[in-house]
């Protein structure tokens, strides 16, 4: 740095540029403003970007949920799934169907709901019948989840096992057997849940950990409504015990929703709900079969294709044939949202099975709106940067041309003791260059805290990333270098005898 | 040393032709010191300013050491006046708020092989102060010296680069007569001591009798050119 400052080069300018102080500083601060905005414009924009992916991915867009078993909350399409399967029927009927000659099971199975304890070999295994075991829900297995893993723009998997269970608490203050109790859902699952629900936020405590799944720890993370339910809102139920199957389970932690999107509320699958790993599940209720695998993508747009992908491979997996339907489910965000929600189950069908898309409109327009507020904004601060940096130009332009002129006999005396024109030309332009990044670098410094202040202030995303800061510094040193140049030229072309004769 | 054959330039002045050098022909051998004279408007700064390689002449023929300059490109030019030449002007030229020694670093800037070393650079200028005696002003800025300390140090940074021929115009003009024989013999001992080629232009007649060899102009042609056989000793009081 010192053996940069005195270089001769370096040590004219700083001369020359401290002759005119507050020239140089004022024009400094033009450039400044020009760059702190084009930096708080790409800031807004990027956090917008940022915010936008956020509440998707929180919403769960880029989620696939396989579920075990064929069974479909469809009713407008049963119909033709009938008649499809009557068509397979026909060619691959089983000798006990034809004796029944009974059709109607393909339509209702006992076994078709997923939600049901499934411990036994899969109805097809057990009935050697290909079509037997079309509604049966025990089909997936952890292997299944690990070769789902694979798939390439596959983000995360997790195998999860789901029960309907009753959560005891016994509190040590009352008498014993006057226990609170809350029914709730219990969700088997994976350490990698909360990277999945990204709407999640822990409220207190954790999730469990590898260890704790490898080991089947009897450890649970209770939904903030169970939480509350139990212990008393705002309680910090960490450490504590609660029952389940007669069996003691640590709390370890509360999960609540991260979003506005999602509120947690009464007979919701999220935080109406506790989480334990799925080996703990699997050893308590001597299961080896998944319910469910949820899987996300890497990227939202990727979800038909990955899709496809993973009915592809399970398809394979289990052995199933061309024309044969497939043993499991794909449920995508958007139809899980409406068949999980707070709409009555028949309503929730036939909305779901005609339009599928309903969720992912709303989100979208969600996004859009966003998108567009942000578009808005970004454009105007892009104006005033242009603005701005067009007048810092300018200003760089008049300084370095009052330079020239100030300086013309010194040019005209270092042309005469050897200097080229193009020494001439880059000593003017390496100042002009050095007032526009030394703007540039107090600009980023005011759009770095202005970025905070907008965060702040208006309570909008904004996101500095260290491109933004390194392009706010080019566009500055560039500006520098486009607006040096005629004056610099000028001062290169001189004639040194003119130069010389002039006072 | 030097050689120009029926060196002519013009100038256009708007729609005026000026006739500057109306073909100029003469020889200075190498350590000759010559002084040239003549009244304003005589040529002889255009003259000098092309033998300065400051200016390119319209016709005829400029030889230094041997080589044809007059039709050089500009950055060529450039390198010549770094090299081979050492200028000192009237006005001593000097930057301002610079000291002493970095103005006479100053053509260590721009030499061929680029930047020279700053400890080089040091060097080199401490000798061509020593050269004009001062030393012990190396650290003096322009406004801290009187005017002939700034000749001398104008002297120290065309000496810098060890050039083989030493061009003046008018060095003596800004300063009283006893300043002005003081610089004078700081020439007088240049070419006498190093066998530096120098010419300086004057329209003093004492002054000009310092070189060896006077050379007249008028209208832009020479009118005399006679060696002095004896240097008028200065007589500074």
């Amino acid at each position: 740095m010192k053996k940069f400052l005195r270089h001769p080069v370096v040590d004219t300018a700083i001369k020359a540029l401290s002759r005119n102080r507050l020239q140089t500083v004022l024009t400094m601060l033009g450039i400044a403003v020009g760059v702190a905005t084009v930096l708080a414009m790409m800031a807004v924009g990027a956090g917008a970007q940022r915010s936008i992916e956020q509440q998707v991915r929180a919403a769960g867009l880029n989620q696939i949920t396989i579920r075990a078993g064929n069974w479909r909350p469809k009713v407008t399409e049963s119909d033709e799934a009938v008649a499809h399967q009557g068509d397979a029927r026909e060619s691959l009927r089983h000798p006990l169907d034809r004796l029944n000659d009974d059709v109607l099971p393909i339509a209702f199975h006992p076994e078709d709901d997923p939600m049901e304890k499934h411990d036994h070999p899969t109805a097809r295994q057990r009935l050697g019948d290909l079509e037997a075991g079309l509604g049966s829900a025990a089909t997936m297995t952890f292997d299944d989840a690990e070769a789902l893993r694979q798939l390439p723009g596959v983000q995360y998997v997790a195998g999860g096992i789901h029960e309907n269970v009753r959560v005891h608490l016994t509190d040590p203050a009352a008498r014993s057997g006057q226990d609170k109790r809350w029914f709730t859902r219990m969700h088997g699952t994976d350490v990698m849940m909360p990277s999945i629900k990204r709407a999640w936020a822990f409220a207190s405590g954790r999730f469990f950990t590898e260890r704790e799944q490898d080991r089947g720890a009897q450890v649970v993370v209770l939904g903030q409504v169970v939480a509350d339910k139990l212990f008393g809102a705002g309680a910090t139920p960490v450490g504590r015990e609660v029952m389940l199957w007669n069996q003691a389970f640590e709390v370890i932690g509360v999960v609540t929703s991260a979003t506005w999107v999602v509120q947690p509320a009464a007979g919701d699958d999220q935080f109406d709900a506790v989480y334990m790993p799925y080996t703990t599940t699997q050893r308590l209720l001597n299961l080896s079969k998944l319910n469910d695998i949820t899987v996300t993508a890497e990227s939202s747009g990727d979800i038909s294709r990955l899709s496809r992908e993973i009915t592809k491979l399970l398809r394979v997996r289990h052995g199933i044939g061309d024309n044969e339907a497939d043993d499991f489910t794909l449920i995508t965000q958007a139809t899980k949202a409406l068949t999980t929600g707070g709409l009555p189950p028949s309503v929730a069908r036939a909305v779901a099975s005609n339009v599928t898309e309903l969720e992912k409109v709303t989100l979208e327009q969600l996004a859009l709106t966003m998108e567009r507020a942000s578009r808005t904004m970004t454009w105007l601060l892009a104006a005033v940067a242009a603005v701005s940096l067009l007048v810092g130009g300018i200003g760089i332009m008049n300084i370095t041309l009052l330079s020239v002129t100030e300086r013309t006999r010194e040019i005209g005396l270092r042309m005469a003791v050897g200097a080229r024109g193009k020494d001439v030309m880059r000593q003017f332009l390496f100042e002009a260059v050095v007032i526009s990044a030394a703007g540039g670098l107090a600009g980023i410094l005011v759009g770095v805290l202005a970025s905070i202040g907008i965060a702040r202030m208006l309570q909008w995303a904004t996101v500095v990333s260290p491109l933004s800061v390194a392009l706010a510094f080019g566009i500055a040193t560039a500006v520098g270098v486009f607006f040096g140049w005629y004056p610099a030229r000028r001062a290169s072309k001189l004639d040194p005898i003119v130069a010389l004769r002039r006072d | 040393m030097i050689g120009v054959h029926d060196l002519a330039k013009q100038y256009h002045v708007g729609d005026h032709v000026v006739h500057a050098l109306k073909g100029v022909s003469m020889a200075v051998a190498a350590a000759e010191f010559v002084t040239i004279v003549g009244p304003s408007g005589s040529g002889k700064s255009t003259f000098m300013h092309i033998l300065g390689c400051l200016d390119r002449p319209t016709t005829g023929r400029y030889v230094l050491n041997g080589r044809d300059v007059s039709t050089l490109p500009p950055d060529e030019l450039a390198r010549v006046r770094n090299e081979t030449i050492g200028f000192v002007f009237q006005g001593f030229n000097l930057l301002a708020r610079t000291s002493a020694l970095e103005n006479v670093e100053l053509p260590l800037l721009y030499t061929r092989q680029g930047v020279v070393k700053a400890s080089e650079r040091r060097d080199r200028a401490m000798q061509a102060l020593e050269a004009v005696g001062l030393t012990d002003r190396a650290e003096h800025h322009p406004n801290q010296l009187s005017g002939g300390q700034q000749q001398r140090v104008a002297i120290a940074r065309a000496l810098v680069t060890q050039p083989a021929l030493l061009l003046a115009d008018e060095p003596t003009g800004n300063l009283d007569s006893a300043t002005s024989h003081e610089v004078m013999e700081i020439f007088a001992r240049l070419s006498r001591d190093r066998g530096i080629t120098i010419v300086v232009i004057t329209h003093e007649r004492d002054i000009a009798a310092y070189g060896t060899r006077t050379v007249d102009f008028k209208d832009g042609l020479i009118v005399s050119d006679k060696t002095n056989d004896a240097r008028v000793p200065a007589q500074v009081g």
